[in-house]
């Protein structure tokens, strides 16, 4: 299967040269018979894409050590449900998964434009293929999963089989690890498809509202992905690290941020191109960024040139990404220089008081925010470079600057829907913020008198207060013009109004979410820890909690030997139930882990973890840590995820402008033949 | 109320919220520390962070400020001593100092630079269609009017 994989790889980059040349020259030649030609290289890269997937997973699943790749990260006692994602758990895996992922958007691209957007597909085709022939080339030659394990012997090499894997990382044996990174790649190559919808739309200056609408849904689909990752991988960071937290603003992790950061000022920028013929310089040059920051993500991922808890793979590849980042500036910024004169701005700009202006300034924040992350993730390495100090930047430093950023974004989260499209009056702002305002002066006053004096915490409530009421109104304004109009009741009114325009609505909720996550994090003030020895019958009170050591057990499973402290919980008296943390060895990875035993509730979270056993005493370490509102980061994700699913839907409205453009377009393209 | 009234209300508020935080414990002193500071293992996360079970490194650290606070030293002084035993990449952020000091001003440059662009662009989109204007002035629309255009543009337009 090994060979099979390698014949697959081997095929997959011959076809995805010969897309990239086919589609260039279909684009040039405007010939529909290479755009054919494009088209199956594409499928047939897809497949090929799929052997060499298929192949690895394989040999994977039937512990063929004999291939490097499974030899350093799986074993035999590795459960099903973690062999699967052995696939991206390595450097070389993790390559051809962004291979194979990128042939199924391309794919699909191609798939649901075979009849569309004609004009465009050569040259997204031949882009596509191009970013698919340096991720197949790296695949192939500098990180190959198909590699064989030999001995040397006196006389050349010989095959060599090892009777059992290294085995995976303890800490990915996690079930959200199993879909964590294939959502941040689906959030990473995504961004190649919009990039190349923007390219095509500036070579073949066909600039008019198509290509921005057509580009703006395949941005937020790996907008969601990406923000599900980020998530995701918060909800791993907060289960296995055992520190009680979900973001340490690790390199890695801010590396999923920047591109999604992007991505947002795009997707609100966007809107503004839509409904005003305004800022199309600076949409272009937000697909950009976000698509360099989505392969710069890549980069920081896999190269190890920052050091981080995340960095499960490293390797020698960062030249050849820093090669292709700098094709990615030259050849987009030269793109985009020598078709200036056609995105000129269609308006100007009637009030300042106004949905545009609200608009750029979330831009404004928004690109501060990638900058001020961008900035600390990458100085160590300036640092290093220019005064050859080793510095480290970390949580104090991107607290500092990120907070009142995130709260000034915040603030226009809430102001922007309030603002009125063209001019906003006097009389307008006052109705439109009187009440949101009261809202939140009504629950920062009983915050404030509650105890809550931190400024920032305080800040970051009272604004939630605000926003949320904001969105209220907006849902309710809206639901009462539609029930003063008909005959509907609120609840159907409230459903027709969403259904109605689903991308406005949509975008509410995904506010929404945002606002819950916002609580969790000002949750964070009031975090609790306390630490103790614990033996059988001994007692542990943490504020309002007490802990009680009923047992200490040791047991083994099929990967790892394990011990386990069996802690009753009980709060005033009253029984909550036993939690019973670990501290687990994974005998083929020799590693030690601590599993975190939890009992959450939307309040607080009782975070348990058993640090250790203490050799003199025989007693377990057991640190406890109440952790007030992290569910509400959880819940937050989740209503992201759907009120972007729900945007994604078409409206009644889209629908219908749909079914005229695409008659508008065929009678352009007939003309266009004859 | 007067701006300045607000004003002064805000600062006795913010310094209330100061004199709440500033005298702490010498246990609160070990954990500020454990945020600032950086373990060594290799853990990439802060010392009250770092994920490692039985970690030698995290427990010297912990030790050096353990002995120090017992000495009596203040916070500024414990994490010099931790700089001039492991290097200033002990410390979790960049002291504010010679070429360090970028880290921390760049990011608000570029939220200042950003912002002058952001009104520079809004004053470029208005001027012309001031200008444009030349002629007699349109006369001004009743703020009623105008709100009712807004709430019907806003069902069509949104």
């Amino acid at each position: 299967m090994n060979q099979v994989g390698a014949v697959g790889l081997i095929a997959a980059l011959v076809f995805a040269v010969y897309g990239m040349i086919t589609g260039a020259i279909a684009g040039k030649l405007r010939s529909p018979r290479m755009l054919k030609s494009a088209q199956r290289a594409v499928l047939g890269f897809f497949a090929m894409a799929t052997l060499a997937v298929v192949s690895l997973e394989y040999l994977i699943l039937t512990n063929d050590f004999h291939s490097a790749y499974v030899a350093s990260h799986s074993s035999r006692e590795l459960p099903l449900l973690y062999k699967i994602p052995v696939l991206w758990s390595g450097q070389e895996g993790s390559l051809l998964f962004w291979t194979w992922l990128l042939s199924i958007y391309v794919g699909l691209a191609v798939l649901l434009n075979r009849r569309k957007n004609r004009q465009l597909m050569p040259y997204i085709i031949s882009i596509c293929m191009g970013v698919a022939t340096f991720f197949t080339l790296l695949t192939f030659w500098v990180a190959n999963p198909f590699n064989q394990l030999s001995l040397a012997t006196a006389t050349g090499t010989t095959p060599y089989t090892p009777p059992d894997g290294n085995g995976m990382n303890p800490s990915l044996q996690f079930h959200s690890m199993v879909i964590h990174p294939p959502m941040l790649y689906l959030g990473y190559v995504g961004m190649a498809i919009p990039f190349a919808f923007a390219m095509s739309a500036l070579m073949t200056r066909q600039l008019g509202d198509n290509w921005i609408r057509v580009t703006r849904r395949w941005v937020m689909v790996p907008w969601m992905f990406l923000g599900t990752g980020i998530v995701l991988g918060g909800h791993w960071a907060y289960h296995v690290l055992g520190w009680g937290g979900y973001w340490a603003w690790d390199p890695v992790e801010n590396a999923s941020l920047l591109p999604w950061l992007a991505g947002t000022a795009f997707l609100h920028s966007v809107m503004i191109q839509e409904k005003r013929g305004m800022l199309k310089v600076w949409n272009m040059v937000l697909i950009i960024l976000t698509f360099f920051l989505s392969i710069f993500g890549t980069f920081l991922t896999r190269s190890g040139i920052i050091s981080s808890v995340h960095a499960f793979a490293e390797s020698n590849i960062g030249p050849w990404f820093s090669v292709f980042l700098a094709i990615i500036v030259g050849f987009s910024l030269t793109v985009l220089f020598l078709r200036l004169d056609f995105l000129k701005t269609e308006n100007r700009l009637d009030s300042v008081a106004s949905r545009e202006s609200g608009f750029l300034f979330n831009n404004w924040v928004l690109l501060a925010a990638v900058l001020a992350v961008l900035w600390g993730t990458i100085f160590p390495v300036v640092s290093k470079a220019v005064q050859n100090v080793t510095v480290t930047v970390g949580p104090p430093f991107f607290n500092k600057v990120m907070i009142p950023i995130g709260l000034l974004l915040l603030f226009l989260t809430g102001a922007g829907p309030l603002l009125a499209w063209r001019k906003t009056s006097f009389q307008s702002i006052k109705r439109n913020f009187t009440l949101p305002l009261i809202f939140a002066a009504i629950v920062g006053g009983i915050l404030f008198f509650a105890g809550v004096h931190q400024l920032y915490t305080w800040m970051s409530l009272f604004l939630c207060a605000f926003v949320a009421a904001s969105i209220i109104g907006e849902f309710y304004k809206g639901a009462r013009t539609r029930m003063k109009s008909g005959k509907e009741n609120f609840f159907a009114a409230v459903y027709n109004l969403t259904m109605r325009n689903t991308r406005r609505y949509g975008g509410y909720i995904v506010h929404f979410g945002i606002v819950l996550i916002f609580v969790g994090f000002a949750g964070q003030a009031f975090r609790f820890e306390t630490q103790g020895l614990m033996g059988p019958g001994d007692l542990l009170q943490a504020k309002d909690y007490m802990f009680r050591c009923e047992s200490i057990d040791t047991g083994k499973k099929a990967n790892y030997q394990f011990e386990t402290v069996s802690l009753s919980v009980t709060k005033d008296g009253h029984a909550l139930g036993v939690m019973q943390p670990q501290r687990r060895f994974f005998i083929a990875e020799q590693q030690p882990l601590s599993h975190v035993a939890l009992k959450t509730n939307l309040a607080r979270d009782l975070y348990v973890v058993m640090a250790g056993m203490d050799q003199e005493s025989g007693k377990a370490i057991i640190h406890v840590i109440i952790n007030p509102l992290v569910q509400w980061v959880w819940l937050g994700g989740i209503i992201v995820l759907l009120g972007t699913i729900l945007a994604l839907i078409p409206s009644r409205i889209e629908r219908q402008m749909a079914e005229l453009h695409k008659e508008q377009q065929a009678v352009a393209e007939a003309h266009h033949v004859g | 109320m007067s701006v300045s009234r607000l004003l002064k209300i805000l600062v006795l508020g913010l310094a209330l919220v100061n004199v709440a935080t500033a005298a702490q414990a010498p246990t609160q002193v070990e954990d500020t520390i454990g945020n600032k500071v950086y373990c060594l293992c290799g853990c990439v996360t802060t010392l009250n962070h770092c994920p490692m079970l039985h970690c030698a490194e995290k427990e010297e650290t912990r030790g050096i400020i353990r002995a120090d606070l017992e000495k009596g030293m203040a916070e500024p002084a414990i994490l010099q001593d931790l700089v001039n035993k492991y290097g200033e990449k002990v410390l979790a952020a960049p002291p504010a100092e010679g070429f360090n000091l970028t880290a921390w001003v760049l990011p608000g440059i570029g939220l200042l630079i950003g912002l002058l662009l952001a009104i520079a662009f809004v004053r470029k989109w208005r001027r012309p269609a001031l200008q444009a204007a030349g002629g007699p002035a349109a006369p001004p629309v009743d703020d009623n009017v105008r709100s009712a255009v807004e709430e019907e543009m806003k069902k069509y337009i949104d």
